[in-house]
């Protein structure tokens, strides 16, 4: 018995799911081991059997949690697939401020109150309104994680991704460091398994794939500082993917 | 010496990427940086480089290499995947030619890496003299800034400009040389020049080490806690970068890749470091060197003292690739040097590393290091509820030939590998492992039934030493799962009783059902030859128990015993082995007389992979069983 598989998608751009459309004839690999049942960006067809919930977005409103937590009840593994899912990414630069004058900068004087697709909170990424069994992180995700992630869900295996930094792979790919480009970069504190794919072409690191959970942020810091950042563009960087409301 | 001008040097080069026996690789531009790659012509070949990027190393070692290829449904029609093609490597500097005669020291020991062998073997060396000298570098102090004249290289080459001077190392060299170029003898002039050139180089270079490297490893005894290591850990990301790009650093990783349809994959080895914050973790989630302060001293002490004690080199060959790598400008080993240098920690060692004998690992088919042998499981007993013991046949119908107090390494292709104790007493066909479910490996044996098989490597490590055990009082101390590695040494000090005198035996868990062979344990009642307690940490309400109540320390008051005459055999949590032996000591034992067992994360099993390391010691050699005056002086140990 193949596992059923469905796709499911909240705030974000979907990006994450194009990767996965964008594996193109490996597609094929992927439908001979799963069952998908439901993928809106490439598919009609919806069933709400499934074991597997792949999850791409962030939570913006009270609605989205019910459906998530929803989708949770009906999934034995639930998957965040990429950085929306992941660390909330760009859409939780809005909690910098609060929730109403943020409604109030983007629709103005429109009559949103009554309307419950308007009805946002501070945006959250999956983990703080369900359990998450396995996290394919990235803006957007790398689609070899996401086949060897799914490899690993199949095979029984419990999903892991890397526990070192970016630097370990730009390291092995032979780069020259984005720094000796005048560029800022935070592949030292930045959870690895894209295969340094910026600092391969030269740009830097934004942290897409979010910080480690040990990484050392006074160090990073200081290396930032040696090289000219100022504090406040230091937190810009750090927030652009992975904003925490007190800092870093 | 040979010379060649600049056109013939181009045509040589030009000849042997035409001709296409050898893939011809060299260093080339990168932007405003050097790398090693493949040559498609003379004209990108730079001898005029200051470094690359990565060493030469990336050619013996690769940053990702399949050991094997397999079918999960046919495992052991494996493919054992040496690469084998002929290989030049153009332009190798000294200090890196040199980083490669070390490296052959630890992969073609006694225990020789067949990978590493095959490449080393299939590749011919063009060393190439500096000619710019990297502003990092402080290879002049270590002297490795040059080679000649060595054997080391099958050709030397010395860029004088207009022409090419060459030094013929081997016989392959010289054939090379014969087949695709065309030489002259060198005049008296060149060679002098070349000779100048060399012994120029040394004041080139601006950054210096102020003592002589001979004296690293007395240095570094001074200063084990030297303040200019907390200060640099403080700064340090932990990101491996020095580690990475160093030439000298020859630790791995090994995991199992699969396809997406779960039938074919590859067991592959990356690159790790022991900067990086998981390199020393077990499967139970202890880490080893969880501060960085200790990691960061690690790599500074393998390089000056843990290496060198074992191999007579230094383990630095003043690159300065870490020093260009480190973004926090912590990892330069020349400014820890002279820090400590300037002004040490003590004028006397701070700390002793005592000698352990390298006992090698037994018999270990040197083929091929890594394939492992099939096995099928012939029996299932499931001990407790996360507990399982299994016993294994090898398929060659050979026994396993272990002493009590090794390992074995299992492995399940798709999954990985990982380390047990063998469980058993030696003899037999068969040999037991108990497994407690808690990681990848462990939780797929879980699935596992009678016939299925498994692979197998070893056994490995230094076990017990029967012999010095023959004639003594022996008392056993074993806490949870140190019953499993210690139940091979008690099977068979009962099965050979009048070998030994007094027998004790202590056992102690948390609960009562976490006793472990509980069927053999009761036998030990009927016994008058031994003494036996028991003990819990504490037991639920409800639960029936006959032995003690109190931590395994609270038996030992009860146990009359002679220090002069016993041996005591200590295996359990590190938490255990603190308390047990401090009272032990008290009781008058001698510490050559408390043996014990330590764990560490294990891959290779035969001291190249670099994770089992406790200072300079290989848990993986050296153990797992130690007696405790060995490791008493290693901080990190217990």
């Amino acid at each position: 018995m193949k596992p059923k598989v469905a796709f499911f998608d909240f705030s974000s751009c979907e990006g994450c799911q194009l990767q996965i459309a964008n594996l193109e004839e490996r597609i094929i690999d992927l439908v001979e081991v799963v069952d998908v049942v439901s993928f809106r960006e490439v598919m009609k067809e919806h069933s709400d059997d499934y074991e597997i919930a792949i999850v791409e977005g962030s939570i913006q409103r009270p609605m989205d949690e019910l459906r998530l937590k929803d989708i949770r009840s009906k999934a034995k593994i639930l998957v965040a697939l990429g950085a929306c899912a992941h660390t909330g990414c760009v859409n939780k630069l809005r909690n910098e401020w609060p929730v109403e004058d943020v409604k109030k900068e983007v629709y103005g004087k429109a009559s949103i109150s009554d309307n419950p697709y308007f009805d946002a909170f501070q945006a959250k990424a999956l983990d703080e309104v369900v359990k998450v069994d396995a996290y394919i992180p990235g803006c957007p995700i790398n689609r070899e994680e996401f086949i060897r992630i799914v490899t690993a869900l199949v095979a029984g295996k419990k999903p892991s991704i890397p526990n070192y930094p970016v630097c370990v792979e730009c390291k092995k790919n032979e780069n020259i460091c984005v720094f000796d480009l005048g560029k800022f970069c935070l592949g030292p504190v930045t959870i690895a398994g894209c295969n340094s794919a910026c600092p391969n072409f030269g740009h830097e690191c934004e942290g897409c794939r979010g910080y480690l959970e040990h990484a050392h942020m006074d160090a990073q810091k200081d290396v930032l500082k040696k090289y000219g950042l100022s504090v406040k563009q230091m937190l810009d960087r750090f927030n652009i993917f992975n904003y925490r409301k007190e800092g870093y | 010496m040979k010379a060649m001008s600049k056109h013939e040097w181009q045509y040589f080069i030009n000849n042997l990427i035409e001709e296409g026996s050898h893939k011809v690789i060299g260093v080339k531009a990168k932007g405003e940086k050097f790398v090693f790659g493949p040559l498609d012509s003379a004209d990108e070949l730079r001898l005029d480089y200051d470094t690359t990027i990565l060493p030469p190393k990336k050619y013996f070692l690769p940053t990702h290499e399949d050991l094997m290829r397999y079918n999960v449904s046919q495992p052991f029609n494996v493919v054992h995947t040496v690469d084998e093609s002929p290989r030049i490597i153009v332009g190798i500097h000294p200090y890196d030619l040199i980083a490669i005669l070390q490296m052959d020291k630890l992969y073609l020991d006694d225990t020789p890496d067949d990978h590493y062998k095959a490449a080393r073997k299939n590749t011919l060396i063009v060393a190439s003299d500096i000619i710019n000298v990297s502003q990092y570098s402080f290879a002049a102090s270590m002297a490795t800034h040059t080679i000649a004249p060595t054997r080391a290289y099958d050709l030397l080459v010395t860029d004088l400009g207009e022409v090419v001077i060459i030094d013929i190392g081997t016989e392959s060299g010289k054939q090379l040389l014969e087949k695709h170029g065309k030489t002259r003898e060198a005049s008296e002039d060149e060679v002098i020049k070349v000779e100048v050139l060399r012994k120029d180089l040394a004041s080139k270079y601006e950054k210096k080490v102020n003592i002589e490297k001979t004296d690293w490893p007395a240095l570094l005894l001074k200063n084990y806690d030297h303040p200019v290591l907390k200060e640099n850990s403080e700064k340090c990301l932990a990101c491996g970068s020095c580690t990475l790009v160093c030439p000298t650093c020859f630790c791995y990783d090994v995991e199992d890749l699969l396809q997406l349809n779960g039938k074919e994959g590859v067991r592959r080895r990356t690159w790790d470091g022991c900067l990086m914050r998981e390199f020393t973790k077990v499967a139970s989630g202890e880490i080893f060197r969880e501060k960085i302060l200790d990691r960061y001293r690690h790599r500074i002490f393998r390089k000056g003292y843990y290496l060198p004690e074992r191999y007579d080199f230094i383990a630095c060959v003043g690159c300065g690739r870490c020093v260009s790598a480190c973004l926090p400008d912590i990892a330069d080993p020349s400014e820890v040097i002279n820090t400590m240098t300037e002004s040490p920690q003590s004028d006397e060692p701070t700390i002793s590393f005592p000698q352990i004998p390298n006992t090698g690992v037994g018999s270990i088919d040197t083929h091929c290091l890594f394939v492992p042998a099939s096995a099928t499981i012939k029996r299932i007993e499931h001990l407790t509820y996360c507990e399982t013991l299994y016993e294994l046949v090898k398929d060659d119908q050979t026994p396993l030939g272990h002493q009590p107090g090794q390992f074995v390494q299992v492995s399940l292709f798709g999954i990985g590998e990982a380390p047990f104790s063998v469980s058993s007493a030696p003899g037999g066909k068969s040999f037991e492992i108990v497994v407690r479910q808690i990681g990848e490996v462990t939780s797929k044996l879980r699935t596992l039934k009678v016939g299925d098989k498994v692979g197998i490597r070893g056994p490995f490590g230094r076990g017990f030493d029967i012999d010095s055990l023959k004639g003594k009082d022996l008392l056993f101390i074993a806490g949870g799962l140190g019953i499993v590695p210690m139940r091979s040494l008690i099977n068979y000090v009962l099965r050979n009783r009048t070998q030994f005198n007094d027998v004790t035996i202590l056992y102690g868990c948390k609960e009562p059902n976490e006793f472990l062979f509980w069927d053999e344990v009761s036998k030990w009642h009927k016994r008058e030859d031994i003494t036996h307690m028991f003990t819990v940490d504490s037991c639920p309400e409800g639960v029936c128990w006959d032995g003690d109540i109190g931590v395994i320390t609270t038996l030992l008051p009860k146990v009359d015993f002679n220090p002069e005459t016993t041996k005591a055999i200590v295996i359990g949590p590190p938490i255990m082995y603190r308390f047990v032996i401090k009272d032990l000591e008290k009781k008058g034992m001698k510490d050559e007389n408390i043996l014990i067992s330590l764990e560490r994360k294990m891959r290779c099993g035969v001291g190249k992979c670099g994770h089992c390391q406790i200072h300079g010691v290989y848990v993986c050699k050296e153990g797992p069983v130690f007696s405790y005056d060995e490791i008493k002086d290693l901080p990190e140990a217990i």
